[in-house]
């Protein structure tokens, strides 16, 4: 470098994040055919999270077999590579603005790349015990489930003798198992809500399987230990989550896990001007997966929180066709109706569709666990009825999908009811 | 796990569906409700009568303990082998480079089937 501020690199379609989302957008930017299509990602492996997801259960959907994590990441990854997409592993963002120039810090020093389009695919981060507010002492031992997943599966670390699992998100449920299999007991699995926030699989193959104890309607009161954990508190809830008097019992453990909810990872989005959803935590998102931001596209658990690694490729493969059509001028911002979140459903995505767009497909997730239920989309001026499915039963860890195959030309509400 | 309500409820765990299977046990064998397509129908047989399961840990490379390459089944294998192939995995210390879906140990303890590597470790 011969001076103190970098030059600026022009890129067509430039992807933060080089996980199942971002690595798809790539992908489908490619397909669509932008030319110079960027991957950075802050690990110096591509992957993401998927590399230390090491059970089976993904590629289901996009690859018709169940293989695992890192199989699936490197799949992806060699796709990408395969179709002339390019990668900066080991780079992190640093900022992002409304008009898209990034300021990267790379291993080859600081630069700066100017975008026609941008994919945000960043993933989410957990929550933590200061987020869920435990009382009790700050003793080691304490993690949350996807940090002990990457001890465990990346760093050989073994991380304690004897568990007690807070919360039943999938990954929770997943490292109740992998603990066993490490010859940690686990001694329970504690939720706070009536029903298990992870897929029922999880809840068969993960604790049912190792007779592995699983509460609802309970939580930790309290973490006892100076040094390192010696026990925690247990106490059974009511109707409206508080802890009831004279349930508490103690559990002695050295090790507490929580699996306690994921929150989408938006501080680059922040300072590009995006606007967000106080229910999804991610973007507020048009038909084609654009942000309120002309030429910012958002994916995967950055726009919300999947279940399945599949759909935030599936997601991805969206995102990046419609970075690639901005970035060549064929998709400019326009007027939109909006999808709101009806009866029973606690949100939909994409918030805004462009009038007289048909095929959209719309992904919610419903607020309670519902049975012998009907989902509408409904026009809220006309009342006509653009899509109507019966359901046996709904969860809420199941995200779910609905195609409106007629073009919308009104504000729509998406409403369950039993 | 080891005993079971003459009812079985499961959840068919093969499509995103999720059928809700109820399973009862009868003289002429099993009566399987709930199922929307017929694979609910094999899958609650087998998962009622000799369930089988994937397995997934990691173990380090030779020569390092930090350096982990993780690992998985061929195939299924009846539940009960679960902890038995967890030994044989437990003191495998693969030579690198290692190879995504090289066989680690072929038709281990006689069940036929692999492990074998689920990363590329150069």
């Amino acid at each position: 470098m011969d001076g103190t501020t970098p030059k600026e690199t022009l890129h067509d379609v430039v992807v933060i994040g080089g996980g199942p989302a971002g690595l798809a957008a790539a992908l489908g930017a490619r397909r669509e055919g932008a030319e110079d299509v960027l991957v950075i990602e802050r690990d110096r492996r591509l992957g993401g999270i998927l590399n230390q997801c090491i059970h089976d259960g993904f590629g289901l959907f996009l690859y018709n077999e169940s293989i695992t994590g890192p199989e699936y990441g490197e799949r992806l990854a060699e796709d990408a590579d395969r179709e002339g997409v390019r990668f900066e592993t080991g780079a992190m963002v640093l900022d992002l603005t409304p008009d898209r120039l990034l300021r990267v810090n790379a291993r080859s020093g600081y630069r700066l790349l100017r975008a026609r389009s941008v994919v945000l695919a960043m993933g989410c981060r957990e929550r933590t015990r200061e987020m869920i507010e435990i009382p009790g002492t700050r003793p080691a031992g304490v993690f949350t489930a996807g940090a002990a997943q990457n001890l465990v599966n990346l760093q050989n670390v073994r991380i304690g003798r004897e568990a007690v699992i807070l919360g039943s998100g999938d990954i929770g449920l997943i490292m109740a198992r992998r603990l066993t299999f490490e010859g940690i007991a686990v001694r329970g699995v504690f939720e706070l809500l009536p029903w298990t926030s992870g897929l029922e699989r999880n809840v068969r193959q993960c604790l049912l399987d190792f007779g592995i104890p699983l509460e609802l309607s309970s939580t930790v009161v309290e973490v006892r230990g100076r040094d390192r954990v010696e026990s925690v508190v247990v106490a059974a809830v009511d109707g409206g989550l508080r802890p009831v008097p004279g349930s508490e019992r103690e559990i002695r453990c050295d090790t507490l896990l929580l699996s306690v909810g994921l929150i989408p990872e938006n501080e680059l989005s922040k300072r590009a001007g995006v606007e967000l959803s106080p229910v999804t935590g991610g973007a507020v998102v048009d038909d084609v997966l654009m942000t309120s931001v002309p030429g910012i596209f958002s994916c995967g658990n950055v726009l919300h929180i999947h279940d399945v690694a599949d759909f935030a490729s599936d997601e991805g493969f969206g995102a990046g066709a419609s970075a690639a059509r901005f970035a060549r001028g064929d998709l400019a911002a326009g007027t939109t109706v909006r999808v709101s979140a009806g009866p029973n459903i606690r949100y939909c995505l994409p918030q805004h569709v462009r009038p007289g767009t048909a095929g959209v497909d719309l992904s919610f997730r419903v607020t309670r666990p519902l049975r012998a239920c009907r989902v509408t989309v409904q026009g809220k001026e006309s009342g006509k009825v653009y899509f109507r499915k019966k359901y046996g039963r709904l969860l809420p860890s199941e995200l779910q999908k609905a195609r409106i195959k007629a073009a919308v030309e009104e504000d729509m509400e998406v409403g369950c009811h039993e | 796990m080891s005993e079971r309500p003459s009812v079985d409820r499961l959840t068919c765990i093969l499509c995103p569906v999720g059928c809700e299977l109820e399973v009862r046990r009868t003289d002429r064998g099993l009566d399987v409700q709930g199922h929307q397509c017929e694979k609910g129908i094999g899958f609650a047989t087998e998962e009622v009568l000799y369930p089988k399961r994937n397995l997934a840990t990691s173990v380090p490379v030779k020569g390092s303990e930090t350096r982990l390459v993780s690992v998985r089944l061929s195939d299924r294998v009846p539940r009960e082998m679960i902890f038995p192939i967890l030994r044989e995995i437990a003191v495998l210390r693969p030579a690198v480079p290692v190879r995504r879906g090289q066989v680690l140990i072929a038709n281990v303890l006689g069940t036929g089937v692999d492990v074998i590597a689920t990363r590329t470790v150069d």
